[in-house]
C-alpha cells in the first residue's frame, strides 16, 4: 500500500468529516447558546428579546433552594456515576462468562427501566420505598439512582466485551496474573472506551432525570431537574441563569484539564 | 487519585450538610412553643412571594423545608404514598378528595386571628363552605385571552365559548391540554353543569370538543400558552385568570374575557394534613401568609389574585400592580360559575374521551 | 472469562429487588379492579381489554412506535458517519475532547433545551424571522409532525453516536488490513468488516433511542402542541391526571411486552452475523 495515497485519502474525508462534525455540534449547541442569550434577557418572555440585564441571576443566587439543588445535583450524579460504572463493569465482564438463560434473563430486567416511561419505574420504587417506610430523602435519591444507572452501563460495555478475545484472561492468568490483576490489567484497558461512554452516559441519565427523583426524594433533597420542571409551571428565566451556570462551569473545568497539562509541559521543559 | 476522588465527595457532602443546615439551625424557643423549629411546606411551583419563607423564618427563628410540586395530582401520589408535610397547597377539588379521605386535620381558628382578611369571594366555597379544613391562598377564573385588534368584545360577548368554534379564527386558537378545563369549556359552551355525570352532556360535549379539534386546528398547550400569547402568537386562548393578569400587563393588545355562560371558579388554599408533624407551627404559617405584608409579596411576585381583601382591592386600585388588568379580580357571585367537584370516576372517563378528541384526525 | 462469572451474582440481587419488585408491585395495578388498595386484590383483565376494545388506543401505539422508528432511523443516519469520524481521530486527547463535546449538550436540562427549541421554531420565534428577514414566508414548524420527530432525534441522537464510536474505536485494524490486502477495497472492506464490526454498537444505539422515543413525555407534549398522542402520554396521563393507575399500569404492561419483544427481534437479527465469524 502506497503510504502517501493514504495519508492523500485521510485528508480529504477530514476536510469533509469535520464540516459534518461542526454542523452536528452547531445543532447541538444552538439551543443552548440561544438558552444563554435569554438568560441576559431583561423581560421573561423566551422569544423576545427586549434588552441586557442580570436579575435573573440576582434572583437566581438569593435562591437558596437553587444553589442546594446544584450541590445535591452534581453530589449524587458523581456517586451515582462511579458506583454504577464499577458494579455495571464488574457485571457486564461476568456476564459474559455467564449461561445463555442468565445473560437474557439480565439482559431483559435491565432493558425494563430503559423502556418504561420514567413514571412507571417512579412509582414503582415509590411505593417499594414506602411498603418499606424507609423515610425519603438522599438515600433514596442515591438508590434510585444507582438503579437505573447500571442498564446503561452495562448496555454500552457489552458491545465490547462481545469483540473481546475470550481466551485473553486466560491467557494473562497462564502467564502468572491472579484473577484480579487480569481483569485489571488485561480486560479493562480492552473495553476502556465502553466503559467511557456508559460513564457518560449515567451521569447524564442521572443529572437529568426529573420524574423519578421527583418522586424518590423527601425531606427537602431537590436537584436542579425538580427545580426546572416545577418552576416551568410559570416562566422562570432564573432557570436560564442557572444553565448558563452550569454550562459556565462545565467550560472551565474543560480548559483547566486542557490547559494544564500543557502548562506542566512547559515548566518540565523550561526546567 | 482514587484519594483525591473520595475526599473530594466528601468536601461536597460536607458542604451540603453546612448548606442546608442539617444541623438544627433554629432557635430553642420555637421547640419550646411549637415543640419542633421545622415546618415542611408542600406548594406549587412559582407560588410564593421571593421573600416569604426567608421572612417567616427570620420572625419565628424557626427552618422551613420548601418542597414544590406541578399538579395536584402528583402531589396527591406522594401523600397517599405517606411523605408527610405540615402544609399543603391543593386546589379545591383535590382538598374535598382529601377530606373527603380523612387525610386533613381540622382547623384550630383560635390559631389564625387573620381569617378575617380574607374576601368575601373566596367565603363559603362549596368544597369547604366554612373554612373547617382550608384557608384559601389564590383564586381566580377561566377565561379566554383574546387579540383585542383581532378580535371585537361584542363578538365576544355574543359567542362567549363559541367563539372557539368560529372558522374565522381557524390555526388562531390555543386550547388547555387537559381533560378537566377542556371538558368545562364544552359544557359551559352546551348551557350545562361542569359537574355533570349526564351521559347525554357529556356526549354532545365530547362532539362538541371533536368538532373544535377538526375544524379549527387548535393547539393543546398548558404553561407554554403565558409566554406565547405574551407574545401574541395567536389570537385566543384559554388561560387562568391569574395568568391572563400576567399576559395583559406583558402586552396591551390583550384582554380577558368570561363568557356569560358561566366558567370555573377555583380556589387554591392552604391544608394541614392528619400526619402533620408540626401543626401548631402550620397554624402559625397560615396565619403569616394571610398578612398584608406576605400576601401582598405573594401576589406581586406570582400575580395571581390575593385572597387578602385589602392587598387585592390594593392591587387593582390606582398605583396597585394590577391597575385596570380586567384579569386579576374574577367575576364572584355570578349563577352560572362553579366550582369543580372530585369525582374519579368523571375523572376516567374524560380522560380516556379527551385523549380520543386529541388523537382523532383533524 | 468463566471465572468472573460470580461477579454477575451481587447485581442479580440488586436488580431483582430495585427492578423487578418494584415493577411486579406496579403490574398488580394492571390485573386488578379499581380502587386505592393492592390488598384488596379483585383480580380482572379489564383494565387490558379497555385498551384493545377503543382503536384509538391502538393507533397512539402504532404512532409512538412509527415515531420512535422514523427518530431511530435518523439518528443512525446522522449519527454514524460522525462515530466513524470520531473514532478515526488518532490523537487520544482529541478523541475524548470530542466525546465530551457530544455528550456535554444532554447534561443541560432536557425541557430547557426543549423549551429553547420552542421559542426557535416558533410561529413568530427566531427562526421564522430570520426566514422572513431575508425575504422568504414563515413557515409552521411548531405543533407539526416534523417538530417532534426534530426534538426526539435532537436530544437522543448523542446517545446513538456515542454508542457506535464505541464499537469502532479500538477495533482490530488487522482486519480491515486483511480484507484490503486481499484486494478489497474501501466500500468493499467498510460493509464487510467493519459495519458487521459496530453492529452491536448500533444495537445498544438502538436500545438507547428507540426505547425511551417510543414513551417519550415532554417532547411531544411541547413541540407537538398536545394534538400528537404519544403511548408515553396517555400513560403519563393515566398515572397523574387521571389518577388511573390500573389502566396506566396495564398500558404500560402492553407496550413493555411489545418492546422487549422487539428489542429481542433486533438482537436476533444481530446473532446471526456474528455466529458466521464465529464469535
Amino acid at each position: 500500500m502506497n503510504e502517501n495515497k493514504v495519508i492523500k485519502d485521510k485528508k480529504k474525508t477530514g476536510a469533509l468529516g469535520k464540516a459534518y462534525v461542526g454542523l452536528l455540534l452547531i445543532f447541538f449547541y444552538f439551543p443552548i447558546i440561544y438558552t444563554v442569550v435569554f438568560s441576559f434577557n431583561s423581560s421573561k418572555s423566551l422569544s423576545v428579546f427586549s434588552g441586557f440585564s442580570l436579575r435573573w441571576y440576582e434572583k437566581m443566587l438569593n435562591d437558596n433552594s437553587m444553589i442546594n439543588a446544584i450541590f445535591y445535583t452534581v453530589f449524587v450524579a458523581v456517586v451515582a456515576t462511579a458506583v454504577s460504572t464499577v458494579v455495571g463493569t464488574l457485571t457486564a465482564i461476568g456476564l459474559s462468562g455467564s449461561s445463555k438463560v442468565l445473560k437474557i434473563a439480565i439482559n431483559q430486567i435491565n432493558n425494563l427501566p430503559i423502556l418504561n416511561p420514567d413514571i412507571v419505574t417512579a412509582i414503582g420504587l415509590l411505593m417499594f420505598f414506602s411498603a418499606l417506610t424507609v423515610k425519603k430523602g438522599l438515600l433514596t435519591l442515591l438508590l434510585a439512582h444507582i438503579m437505573f444507572c447500571i442498564p446503561y452501563v452495562i448496555l454500552s460495555i457489552m458491545p465490547k466485551l462481545r469483540t473481546l478475545d475470550p481466551n485473553l484472561a486466560d491467557a494473562a492468568m497462564d502467564l502468572g496474573c491472579t484473577p484480579f490483576q487480569a481483569l485489571i490489567k488485561v480486560i479493562v484497558p480492552e473495553i476502556m472506551p465502553g466503559i467511557m461512554s456508559g460513564a457518560l452516559i449515567a451521569f447524564t441519565m442521572s443529572f437529568d432525570d426529573f420524574v423519578i427523583s421527583y418522586f424518590v426524594t423527601g425531606n427537602g433533597v431537590n436537584n436542579i431537574s425538580i427545580m426546572v420542571y416545577t418552576m416551568s409551571k410559570r416562566i422562570n428565566p432564573s432557570i436560564n441563569a442557572l444553565s448558563t451556570i452550569i454550562i459556565a462551569i462545565i467550560t472551565i473545568g474543560l480548559l483547566v484539564a486542557n490547559i494544564l497539562p500543557v502548562i506542566k509541559e512547559k515548566k518540565e521543559k523550561t526546567k | 487519585m482514587k484519594k483525591r476522588f473520595f475526599a473530594a465527595i466528601l468536601g461536597a457532602a460536607m458542604a451540603m450538610t453546612a448548606v442546608t443546615g442539617c444541623g438544627s439551625s433554629g432557635s430553642d424557643e420555637a421547640v419550646a412553643k411549637y415543640g419542633s423549629d421545622t415546618l415542611k411546606v408542600f406548594n406549587w411551583g412559582e407560588y410564593i412571594g421571593e421573600d416569604v419563607i426567608s421572612s417567616f423564618e427570620d420572625e419565628f427563628g424557626v427552618t422551613v423545608i420548601y418542597e414544590l410540586f406541578d399538579s395536584n395530582e402528583m402531589m396527591y401520589t406522594k401523600i397517599a404514598a405517606g411523605d408527610s408535610y405540615d402544609v399543603l397547597i391543593p386546589s379545591d377539588y383535590m382538598i374535598e378528595r382529601l377530606m373527603n379521605e380523612g387525610s386533613l386535620q381540622p382547623l384550630d381558628k383560635s390559631l389564625i386571628p387573620n381569617l378575617s382578611v380574607l374576601t368575601e369571594d373566596v367565603i363559603g366555597l362549596d368544597f369547604d363552605p366554612a373554612q373547617t379544613y382550608s384557608v384559601p391562598y389564590f383564586y381566580g377564573s377561566v377565561g379566554i385571552v383574546y387579540n383585542k385588534n383581532n378580535v371585537p368584545l361584542e363578538l365576544l360577548e355574543e359567542q362567549g365559548w363559541d367563539i372557539l368554534k368560529n372558522t374565522d379564527y381557524k390555526g388562531s386558537v390555543y386550547m388547555y391540554d387537559s381533560e378537566r378545563d377542556s371538558f368545562m369549556v364544552a359544557l359551559k359552551a352546551l348551557g350545562y353543569s361542569m359537574n355533570t355525570e349526564n351521559e347525554d352532556e357529556i356526549e354532545e360535549a365530547y362532539q362538541w370538543l371533536l368538532e373544535l379539534n377538526s375544524t379549527m386546528e387548535p393547539a393543546y398547550v398548558t404553561d407554554e400558552v403565558i409566554d406565547a400569547m405574551a407574545g401574541g402568537v395567536k389570537d385566543l386562548a384559554v388561560v387562568y385568570s391569574g395568568d391572563a393578569a400576567y399576559i395583559l400587563s406583558e402586552n396591551e393588545d390583550m384582554g380577558y374575557f368570561t363568557p356569560n355562560q358561566g366558567t370555573n371558579i377555583w380556589c387554591d388554599a392552604m391544608v394541614i394534613p392528619e400526619n402533620a408533624e408540626n401543626p401548631a407551627l402550620a397554624h402559625e404559617f397560615i396565619n403569616y401568609c394571610l398578612s398584608y405584608d406576605a400576601a401582598y409579596d405573594n401576589t406581586v411576585t406570582v400575580g395571581y389574585t390575593s385572597t387578602n381583601d385589602e392587598v387585592k382591592n390594593d392591587m387593582a386600585s390606582e398605583g396597585g400592580d394590577f391597575y385596570e388588568n380586567e384579569a386579576y379580580i374574577p367575576r364572584s357571585g355570578y349563577d352560572l360559575d362553579e366550582v369543580f367537584h372530585d369525582n374519579q370516576l368523571l375523572r376516567e372517563k374524560l380522560s380516556a374521551l379527551w385523549i380520543k378528541v386529541k388523537s382523532s384526525e383533524s | 472469562m468463566r471465572r468472573f462469572k460470580i461477579m454477575v451474582y451481587p447485581y442479580a440481587v440488586w436488580a431483582f429487588v430495585l427492578i423487578v419488585i418494584p415493577m411486579i408491585m406496579i403490574a398488580l395495578y394492571a390485573f386488578t379492579e379499581k380502587g386505592n388498595d393492592v390488598m384488596t386484590f379483585k383480580f380482572t383483565l379489564e383494565n387490558f381489554m379497555q385498551f384493545f376494545e377503543d382503536a384509538v388506543f391502538l393507533n397512539v401505539m402504532k404512532r409512538s412506535l412509527f415515531i420512535a422508528l422514523i427518530t431511530t432511523v435518523i439518528c443512525i443516519i446522522l449519527g454514524y458517519p460522525c462515530a466513524y469520524i470520531i473514532a478515526g481521530i488518532t490523537s487520544e486527547k482529541n478523541k475524548l475532547m470530542m466525546v465530551l463535546l457530544i455528550t456535554i449538550p444532554t447534561w443541560i436540562n432536557m425541557l430547557v433545551r426543549t423549551y429553547a427549541w420552542l421559542g426557535i421554531l416558533q410561529d413568530n420565534g427566531l427562526f421564522n424571522t430570520i426566514l422572513q428577514a431575508l425575504g422568504f414566508h414563515a413557515i409552521k414548524i411548531i405543533h407539526t409532525d416534523f417538530a417532534v420527530v426534530f426534538g426526539m432525534v435532537y436530544n437522543f441522537i448523542p446517545f446513538m453516536i456515542l454508542q457506535i464510536y464505541t464499537s469502532l474505536t479500538k477495533m482490530d485494524k488487522s482486519y480491515i488490513e486483511a480484507a484490503e490486502d486481499l484486494g478489497a477495497n474501501k466500500v468493499q472492506s467498510f460493509l464487510r468488516i467493519t459495519l458487521p464490526l459496530s453492529l452491536p454498537g448500533i444495537i445498544s444505539g438502538i436500545t438507547l433511542v428507540f426505547l425511551p422515543a417510543a414513551s417519550s413525555f415532554f417532547i411531544p407534549k411541547l413541540l407537538g402542541g398536545g394534538q400528537y398522542v404519544l403511548i408515553g402520554n396517555v400513560i403519563e396521563n393515566q398515572f397523574l391526571t387521571a389518577g388511573n393507575w390500573n389502566f396506566g399500569s396495564a398500558v404500560s404492561l402492553i407496550m413493555a411486552v411489545v418492546m422487549l419483544f422487539l428489542m429481542w427481534l433486533t438482537k436476533k437479527a444481530d446473532r446471526d452475523p456474528s455466529a458466521e465469524r464465529g464469535f
